[in-house]
């Protein structure tokens, strides 16, 4: 749930606020067109351009949503997408080189 | 397949079996032979070898003990076979389930008129991963070709919830006490839909623990006391707990009850005459402590989830134990709640079973060979939908297919616009249901011309209803890593199913045809980031004897971990290399209970006690000490298991064993809790590296999400909570990571990390060739080719070996 890409509404291709019960029926849907191989299904639409959809993906979103708190979560995020992130950030300043450090940085 | 399906749930139990069969509308409980609802879970083998199960063989627990077990469900998962000295014979635990599954298969099939392979069967909530594996197992062995496992209480709250009709609105509890467990569960309704909002329990407290409460004061009042941890009282215990356990229950209408046994007990080489009066009273006074340990832990669940007293909408009793009207009344009294009525306690899971068979679309019924008459077509619906209105999705199979397609239910009182099928066959519509009723439609297909075209299968089934949402996964998954941290797969509260799949390394050689290399990749369950402290769960080996060519040392190795909604887990590794699977996991078996290990482990937990109850006192920390009283307790339980254990009881000593565990769990985190002071210093830390990285290289939406990370964090510093705010920091390090990672010196920096340790390096040629080739990238500013380089120096870097052991000789990073 660390991505953008990711936000439960795009995975369902829903508006943020779509009801409890449009939530699982369109849920269901894609479950269902997916499992018969709808080319339509496959992809869904994000700020960063088209993402593949899978079955796992569906079923995270729909618990994400059901959850309250992570559903309002997902709300303010759908909301506050950035059109477009084609654009290239600006430079900006490195942090400290002891931050880095800190925590051991090797992943 | 014209005729409507068939559900089937399964509540196998460690005292009594039920089974139950859901036909779209209705529920209903199977009867068996001797018309009754529910099947002791006994197994009895004669000399010939002839096998008896439920009430039959319950008979026999007293006249011929050796021969006839109880109990099993107890020993599931484990390697523990048991013995039946008269036909000479030796069955696991999985074995003697499959005796009781095949009497209820038998049941079911009787009552229906038609064979059933498919059935949904109950779990404890708390089931570890082998004990579920051992569940299936035996019911393969009983001729079923599929199952799925469902947490009891979801099935209680599933049975519970659909016949509440509207004023199931609101939070309920489920409070399971069963023969051997209790598990508490908050649930939630809203719009049809059923969610798990909590669960706690207690896998050492049940309605046996009323049994021994009440033998043991029989046992006391004798002239001469018998001891659990005698081997030659067995005999003497056995009787006088069957007396008590019969007493318990006519104490359930009435105020006293004779306890009289027909022979008398010989005890030490003296007859001992039994006959004693017990009263109502008397049995409250001994069970009241257990029931106010099961309420304790209700509370821990209500606070937990922010619920007072008195906020529930209702309680849903389940299991034997709450048949006993004090048990009832004091629930109600202590949690302030309405009790729900006309639920029948000892058949509600195997209902809820039946329920979840429909959701899960599970038709009991075994394949027909469906006779292929028209064009064929592939549909998606649920089988149970709490919207009136769901979605029907179709696919025709083969070329040309029918251009439109209309759905009419069977009533008559409702049929769909016409759809048009797509070019590839691809249909969606929507059907309307009827509130609470099983509604088949017919499925009309036409050509573009207007011709009827015959559809194979003609029609479906759709029953409107309370659903349930994906189960929630109770613990989080992960492979351990050589450096014995843990790479986390599935997060705790994911919903079940589940896949995730992850690329690891190997850290040494596996060759080919040598038996005594092998990689290890050690499946872990827990909440810590620190592998030793979470649990084994399974291994997944690549041996040298298996792989068709040597796999050498960084070889890439694609790990997918796989659970399914009842818990169970599979998994997957691929090898690119030598495009090779292995799919093999050593289930774990739950660990021996030799007696003498859980002395020895027993004494070991002691002595760590001490040692951290000196250090808190000397410390002052009120709230270890708490914690570690709470740890003395159940130890002193385990105590009496394993003197139990010592005298030949071989539940007792699983009993002691997982007390055991739990204990040590309790006390890692007691360690965490110690530790407190360096693990804050440690967030805080955390959250300023985090904040300034995430604030110069960070996305609009990960310093929104760094805002909740530090939120969490700030809450579980609050709540001294260690576990979680480990969990917080994980999540704090990642968000910087990733920020970090997209800056353009994080990989240079990395680099010159990588090289300072280069002389540790396994091929030091290959290290030094690497590091001048990252040289001249980082001169280059070549920021690709410098990652290529650190991550093949990262490959060759060792781990300590201390650490592989932490982690279970884990054999990838």
């Amino acid at each position: 749930m660390l991505k953008l890409a990711e936000n439960p509404f795009y995975v369902l291709g829903l508006a943020p606020d779509a009801s409890r019960i449009e939530i699982e029926r369109e849920a269901q849907k894609l479950l269902g067109m997916l499992e018969l191989g709808f080319e339509a299904a496959r992809t869904y639409a994000t700020p960063l351009g088209p993402r593949p959809r899978t079955p796992e993906a569906v079923r995270a979103a729909v618990a994400q949503l059901r959850d309250p708190y992570q559903r309002l979560l997902a709300e303010l995020w759908a909301r506050h997408a950035p059109a477009s992130l084609d654009t290239a950030p600006a430079e900006e300043p490195a942090p400290p080189s002891d931050l880095r450090r800190a925590l051991g940085w090797r992943p | 397949m014209a005729e409507t399906p068939l559900y089937v749930g399964i509540d196998l139990g460690t005292t009594n079996s039920a089974a139950a069969v859901f036909d779209g509308e209705r529920v209903s409980v199977v009867r068996n032979a001797q018309g009754a609802t529910v099947t002791p879970s006994v197994v009895r083998i004669d000399k010939q070898g002839r096998v008896t199960v439920g009430t039959r063989a319950r008979r026999f627990l007293e006249q011929d003990p050796s021969n006839t077990a109880g109990e099993f469900k107890r020993l599931m998962g484990t390697d523990k076979a048991l013995e039946f000295p008269a036909a000479g014979i030796k069955k696991k635990p999985e074995e003697l389930s499959a005796e009781v599954l095949k009497a209820l298969r038998q049941d079911i099939t009787d009552q229906l008129g038609v064979p059933i392979e498919r059935a949904v069967i109950s779990v404890p909530a708390l089931f570890e991963l082998p004990q579920s594996a051992a569940t299936s197992e035996a019911a393969r062995l009983a001729g079923f070709s599929r199952v799925e496992l469902l947490q009891e209480p979801i099935a209680s709250a599933l049975a519970a919830g659909w016949r509440a009709e509207d004023d199931a609105k609101g939070t309920w509890l489920v409070f399971d006490l069963g023969g051997g467990t209790f598990d508490a569960s908050l649930l939630e309704t809203r719009d049809g839909l059923l969610r798990v909002v909590g669960h706690d329990g207690d896998n050492f407290l049940g309605g046996r623990d009323f049994d021994w409460a009440i033998t043991e004061h029989l046992a006391s009042l004798l002239p001469v006391v018998p001891s659990r941890s005698n081997v030659h009282h067995t005999g003497a215990l056995r009787a006088l707990r069957l007396a008590a356990e019969d007493a318990k229950i006519e104490l359930s209408r009435g105020e006293r009850a004779q306890v009289a046994l027909a022979q008398p007990l010989v005890i030490d080489d003296q007859e001992v005459e039994v006959d004693l009066e017990l009263t109502r009273a008397t049995v409250e006074r001994l069970c009241a402590p257990l029931v106010d340990r099961a309420l304790d832990v209700c509370v821990r669940l209500l606070t937990s989830n922010g619920l007072g007293p008195g906020r529930l909408a209702r309680i849903v009793l389940v299991g034997g134990p709450t048949v006993m009207p004090f048990v009832r009344q004091r629930v109600a009294a202590r949690l302030e709640a309405p009790l729900a009525e006309g639920h029948d306690p000892m058949t509600l899971v195997a209902q809820g079973a039946a329920l979840y068979a429909a959701t899960a679309g599970l038709d009991g019924r075994a394949a027909q060979q469906a006779p292929t008459t028209g064009r064929q077509v592939w549909l998606q619906y649920p089988a149970v939908s709490s919207d009136l209105t769901p979605h029907v999705v179709g696919k025709f199979v083969g070329a040309e297919p029918p251009a439109k397609v209309k759905l009419v239910r069977a009533d008559g009182g409702w049929s769909s616009p016409e759809a048009p099928v797509a070019e590839d066959g691809t249909f969606l519509t929507t059907v309307t249901l009827l509130p609470r009723r099983a509604c088949t439609f017919q499925i009309e297909a036409t050509t573009g011309n207007g011709t009827r075209v015959e559809v194979s299968p003609p029609a479906l089934t759709i029953v409107q209803g309370l659903t349930i949402g994906d189960p929630p996964l109770s613990r989080t998954l992960g492979v351990a890593l050589a450096n014995g941290h843990v790479q986390v797969y599935l997060e705790r509260g994911a919903p079940l199913p589940a896949r995730r799949t992850f690329t690891h390394h190997t850290v040494e050689t596996v060759a080919k045809g040598s038996k005594e290399s092998v990689l290890r990749i050690p499946i872990v369950q827990g909440e810590m980031t620190a592998a030793h402290l979470c649990r084994l769960v399974g291994t997944l080996d690549i041996g040298g004897d298996a792989v068709k060519d040597t796999v050498p040392t960084g070889s890439p190795v694609e790990v997918t971990i796989e659970l399914d909604r009842g818990g169970r887990l599979s998994a997957r590794a691929l090898v690119p290399s030598i495009e090779q699977v292995f799919e093999h996991v050593a289930h774990l078996l739950v660990p021996d209970a030799a007696p003498e290990a859980l002395d020895s482990a027993l004494r070991d937990l002691r002595r760590q006690l001490m040692e951290l109850r000196t250090d808190a006192f000397r410390h002052g920390l009120t709230q270890v000490i708490e914690k570690l009283d709470r740890i003395e307790a159940r130890l002193s339980e385990a105590e009496r298991d394993i003197d139990a254990a010592h005298g030949g009881d071989a539940d007792a000593a699983q009993r002691a064993r997982r007390a055991l565990l739990d204990v040590d769990a309790t006390m890692a985190e007691a360690d965490l809790a110690r530790k407190w002071p360096e693990l804050d210093a440690a967030a805080r830390q955390a959250a300023i590296t985090a904040s300034s990285t995430v604030g110069f290289h960070g996305t609009d939406a990960e310093r929104t999400l760094l805002q909740d990370v530090l939120a969490a964090m700030d809450k579980a510093r609050k709540d001294k909570d260690a576990p979680e705010l480990e969990r917080q920091m994980r999540l704090a390090h990642r968000l910087s990571s990733a920020a970090f990672n997209r800056t353009p010196e994080a990989w240079e920096w990395y680099f010159e990390e990588a090289a300072s340790e280069m002389s540790k390096a396994r091929d030091l040629p290959r290290a030094q060739k690497l590091v001048k080739e990252g040289k001249a990238a980082a001169l280059r500013g070549d920021t690709e080719e410098l990652r290529r380089v650190v991550k093949a120096l990262w490959q060759l870097l060792p781990d300590d070996s201390e650490a592989r052991k932490r982690g279970f000789d884990s054999g990838v990073r």
